[in-house]
């Protein structure tokens, strides 16, 4: 079962994507360009909000933005 | 020996719009340094929507010089500001100054446009790497 933290960034990404209706947990966010960028930052600012948390932008790994199964098991395990 | 890089990147003017949404929330200051922020206003002190957009796909282009595949943008690191007669300038900082060095980088030179709804920006430089 899914946190409501990660459905909240699962929800933003398929706002800006109108022609999805569903996103697996394993898809790249990045390599797919469902988040170019810009929109990285934004996908950022999504997972502070969602998580209470803050993110330093210069000590950010990647990886742990991949998919939404890394950002759930980074950011809301 | 050194060798050519160029960078370029293209930003819709629409999605400056999308991050001065107050809904959206704070973001543009992730973008913007506070120079960048101030340099970025209309006289009437209005957000300039192109003015954004050519430096959002300046620092882009930039970034792109680096060759640094899988890092995000060290947005604040790569500072585009208003040079001698307005052109572009930029200034590096931090990461972005890392990655400049670890691929020898040399002097970088931007260049922005803007038309038809779209800014866009192309960075040149010299670069000691292999690749």
């Amino acid at each position: 079962m899914s946190s409501a933290g990660i459905d909240k960034v699962r929800d933003w990404i398929l706002g800006r994507h109108p022609d999805r209706t569903e996103l697996a947990a394993d898809v790249d966010l990045i390599e797919s360009r469902l988040v170019d960028s810009l929109a990285f930052v934004e996908l950022v600012y999504t997972i502070e909000d969602a998580a209470g948390i803050e993110i330093d932008f210069d000590a950010i790994d990647i990886e742990d933005f991949q998919t939404l199964a890394t950002i759930e098991k980074a950011f809301f395990a | 020996m050194s060798r050519p890089r160029i960078g370029v990147d293209l930003v819709p003017l629409s999605r400056v719009s999308e991050l001065l949404d107050p809904e959206v929330g704070p973001v543009l200051g992730r973008f913007l340094s506070a120079e960048e922020s101030a340099a970025s206003r209309t006289p009437d002190g209005a957000p300039d929507h192109a003015g954004i957009a050519g430096r959002l796909a300046a620092k882009e282009a930039v970034f792109k010089l680096f060759g640094a595949v899988g890092r995000p943008v060290p947005w604040q690191g790569i500072e585009i500001l208003r040079g001698p007669g307005g052109r572009p300038v930029v200034r590096l900082s931090g990461s972005a100054t890392e990655l400049a060095t670890s691929v020898g980088l040399g002097p970088i030179d931007v260049s922005i446009s803007h038309d038809g709804g779209f800014a866009i920006a192309v960075a040149a430089a010299t670069t000691s790497a292999d690749h």
